[in-house]
């Protein structure tokens, strides 16, 4: 007896009842028919190699029209029904092309895009469902190897049968041509023909035919009412002999749609379940009372804009305060402090102003009157000027002599006096002049004094040309060791653009050692001591002479060269009193009352810083006395 | 590019230190290629120089444009500079306009600074003993009188042999040891940063 299953809540019912007793629910259209009393319970098949060759032949043919029956959808059944109904065409009749069109319309999926790809899915399932209504063909999508001998576990190539072909020409119970196709039916025979050629095929052990037999269950379990259509694709099945043995049982695979409306009750887990019973349940959206499921609520995946923070920082009004309060310190530091006024008439401002009056009236005195009180200082005793002397009365007339302008105009109050006599002579001895100079205010020095000589010797109207200007030399030390080695690449041109080297007598200088002297005037010790060591080196192979003209600060540090053994520098005039001496020397006496005022400056100098360290001293001991008083 | 270009900045200090040292020491084989370096090394400073002045000229036109006129110096600064320039263009460096710019404000300006300096110095020394009544500072101060009543010929009294005397020691022996040691340490410590630069340890040029 065979039972229906009420698709609906899953129960059997009997097969003559049209609804469910449970439900209601109607039974014919799209109830499951339950396996027979005589059958074992309802089984989902499952592979199991241990099961081929336990399963007899008698038992597999009902199985596969049981597990046909299954596969079978309701909507093809309600199909089925309604064609039963509406056309009335009776079993074994082919089915009109109109009916057959009806139903391929039906398997095709409306809402899906007709595309191959699609196509060729369909095609599968339905082949793999004509397939599984067969003997039990594997149809599953991975391929599964039947072992021919179970214990061994070997599979033997040449003991496999071709699984389509072979067996269509072997079945004898029922031959293709005394069967009324639907046309629908042979591209999907066709594609069904290509799936199973592609699987695995049915091993077959050797020496072994496979029977023709046609099991009298299978007609016997089959429904009156399912027509011929339904029942051709039994026809290309080769059915199992009883010899063969048994091929394996593989799952059915069934639609999902399908599979969601199986009775959970007939299945038994095998699997272990995983606990929802904590998990939440899902209230809105359509999983709703889900459990243990991602809610599909359109609030959980709603795209929401991010929320916004303030990047202000929350301060209180007393953190506040203190940042102000920072702020203004920090402003007051990058702000210059303006200097406390004083006033104008102070203690300190009258004591300076009378140190100045004490110290600038002599000298105005002495340079107004032009006194001549204070003996010349002379030229012996002054070591340096002497030797210089010699030098320079030693050079003859036209040679080419350099002189470096490199002292600061500051400095020209002290060292004209020597510089004016120093020109003048080689004026006087026309000497060619060469100008150059390391500071940039040498240039206009130069220039300076040497119009300023040639108007006191020959008046506004003449003019001394045996001189050149080379001007500037920029870089200091190296700009000197340029101008030692080649001066001209260094100072190719005069500050007018002459190319003064190729005019005599500068064409004939090659290095710096070719001139007649090399004549510093400086302020600055270190440039001095730059000219000794960079030029002075090159000057000894040639004997040119190098003459120094300095101050009194520098003279200190330059005087040991000139005291060297051999020296290294041949003349030397520093200060006020050697250009004073130097000037005793060659004749030129150009007081007009500067050693005078030199003279008392120096004196008053001296008593001021008597009179002010005795002040000092007394009015601090007087200050510690009333302090020890106190 | 960045790590190649500090090398090859590298290489050509060390490599051109080394020819300008080597040409010191063998002038007939690298006095040649000496001179050349010197001469671009000259180039480079001439131009440094005019960098330098126009930096100054950008520096305080920033400051006139910012300030206005609080900041008058620069006002004068940049009206003296441009003036200056145009004048000495157009005259030539020792035309008589640029000679008179030079007599009839460089001169007397360097000059009254220098005047200035000996005031202010003279008075700071009357001041020295009353503010810091030290030993060292009476012993300056007594070196500055001893040096200045040698240096001339005193007002009406004339010359004093053993004070020339003594401030020729003061000024050949203690002062020049003194200056002498400074030098001595400089020229060591150029020494020792010329060997490091020729060996590429420091690199003033970056990298």
């Amino acid at each position: 007896m065979t039972d229906i299953i009420c698709p609906l809540c899953g129960k059997p019912n009997p097969p003559d009842l049209d609804e469910c007793l449970y439900c209601q629910a109607p039974l014919k259209t799209s109830g499951f028919i339950a396996p027979s009393e005589g059958q074992d319970e309802f089984v989902p098949p499952s592979f199991q190699p241990g099961d081929a060759g336990e399963v007899g032949d008698q038992e597999r043919q009902p199985e596969s029209i049981t597990s046909l029956e299954q596969a079978i959808p309701d909507w093809l059944k309600q199909t089925e029904a309604n064609f039963l109904e509406g056309s009335e065409v009776e079993p074994g009749e082919a089915a009109p092309d109109l009916v057959s069109e009806q139903i391929a319309s039906l398997l095709n999926e409306p809402s899906i895009p007709d595309n191959a790809e699609k196509t060729v899915i369909d095609d599968d399932w339905l082949a793999s469902l004509l397939s599984e209504a067969g003997v039990g063909e594997p149809a599953p999508d991975t391929p599964q190897e039947v072992p021919l001998d179970v214990e061994t576990g070997a599979v033997d190539a040449d003991k496999t049968v071709p699984p389509f072909d072979a067996e269509i020409e072997d079945e004898q119970y029922l031959p293709p041509d005394q069967i009324e196709k639907p046309e629908w039916l042979h591209p999907l025979e066709a594609a069904s023909t290509i799936k199973q050629e592609s699987e695995i095929p049915q091993i077959v052990p050797e020496g072994r035919v496979a029977p023709v037999e046609e099991p009298e269950e299978s007609e016997g379990l089959a429904q009156p009412d399912i027509p011929d259509w339904v029942k051709m694709p039994d026809l290309q099945v080769k059915p199992p002999s009883v010899n063969e043995p048994e091929p394996l049982i593989v799952p059915a695979e069934l639609p999902g749609w399908l599979e969601a409306l199986r009775p959970t009750d007939a299945i038994s887990p095998s699997e272990p379940v995983e606990d929802v019973s904590t998990a939440e349940i899902v209230t809105a959206g359509p999983l709703v009372g889900l459990r243990g499921v991602i809610s599909a609520h359109p609030s959980a995946i709603r795209a929401r804009k991010p929320p916004t923070y303030s990047i202000k920082l929350r301060v209180t009004d007393e953190q506040r305060s203190r940042v102000e309060m920072m702020e203004a310190l920090l402003a007051d530091e990058q702000k210059p402090k303006p200097l406390p006024s004083q006033p104008i008439i102070s203690s300190r401002n009258i004591f300076r102003l009378i140190i100045a009056v004490v110290l600038i009236l002599p000298i105005a005195w002495m340079i107004i009157t032009g006194g001549q009180r204070t003996s010349n200082p002379q030229p012996g005793n002054i070591p340096g000027v002497v030797d210089f002397t010699q030098q320079i009365q030693l050079l003859p007339a036209g040679s080419p002599v350099l002189l470096a302008f490199d002292y600061e105009a500051g400095f020209s109050g002290e060292m004209n006096v020597a510089i004016n006599t120093l020109v003048t002579q080689l004026m006087l001895k026309k000497v060619y002049m060469t100008l150059v100079a390391t500071t940039p205010s040498g240039p206009a020095l130069a220039e300076n004094l040497i119009k300023q000589v040639n108007t006191s010797l020959n008046g506004s109207s003449g003019s001394y040309t045996n001189y050149t200007d080379l001007g500037y030399i920029p870089g200091g030390t190296i700009g000197l060791l340029g101008l030692a080695t080649s001066p001209e690449v260094v100072l190719p041109y005069s500050i007018e653009g002459i190319n003064v080297w190729t005019i005599a007598p500068l064409n004939t200088i090659s290095s710096i050692g070719d001139f007649r002297a090399v004549i510093v005037m400086t302020n600055d010790p270190d440039t001095a001591r730059v000219w000794i060591e960079q030029v002075g080196t090159l000057l000894q192979p040639e004997s040119t002479p190098l003459l120094i003209i300095t101050s009194s600060q520098a003279e200190p540090l330059i005087y040991p060269y000139y005291k060297a053994v051999p020296s290294q520098v041949q003349g030397l005039v520093a200060g006020l009193v050697g250009g004073l001496a130097y000037s005793r020397t060659v004749g030129s006496v150009q007081q007009n009352g500067l050693w005078d005022a030199f003279s008392i400056g120096i004196t008053v100098s001296i008593l001021i810083l008597l009179i002010g360290s005795i002040i000092g001293v007394t009015v601090k001991m007087l200050a510690s006395g009333k302090k020890m008083e106190n | 590019m960045k790590k190649i270009l500090p090398i090859t900045n590298a290489i050509i200090a060390v490599f051109s230190g080394v020819l300008v040292l080597l040409g010191y020491f063998f002038h007939g084989v690298f006095g040649g290629v000496q001179s050349i370096l010197i001469g671009w090394a000259i180039i480079l400073a001439a131009f440094a120089l005019l960098l330098g002045i126009l930096n100054l000229a950008i520096v305080h036109i920033r400051k006139v444009r910012l300030e206005g006129k609080k900041n008058i110096y620069s006002l004068v600064l940049l009206i003296s500079l441009f003036l200056t320039m145009i004048i000495a263009t157009i005259s030539g460096p020792s035309g008589s306009w640029t000679l008179w710019i030079f007599n009839t404000f460089q001169v007397p300006i360097e000059i009254s600074l220098l005047a200035v300096l000996a005031i202010v110095l003279l008075v700071a020394g009357a001041r020295l003993l009353s503010r810091r009544p030290k030993w060292y500072t009476v012993l300056f101060l007594v070196t500055v009188l001893l040096v200045l009543l040698g240096s001339v010929p005193l007002f009406l009294i004339g010359e004093v042999t053993p004070l020339t005397a003594l401030r020729s020691w003061l000024s050949q022996v203690p002062a020049v040891a003194g200056a002498r040691g400074l030098l001595l340490g400089v020229a060591l410590g150029t020494i020792a940063t010329g060997l490091r630069i020729l060996m590429g340890v420091d690199r003033p040029y970056g990298g």
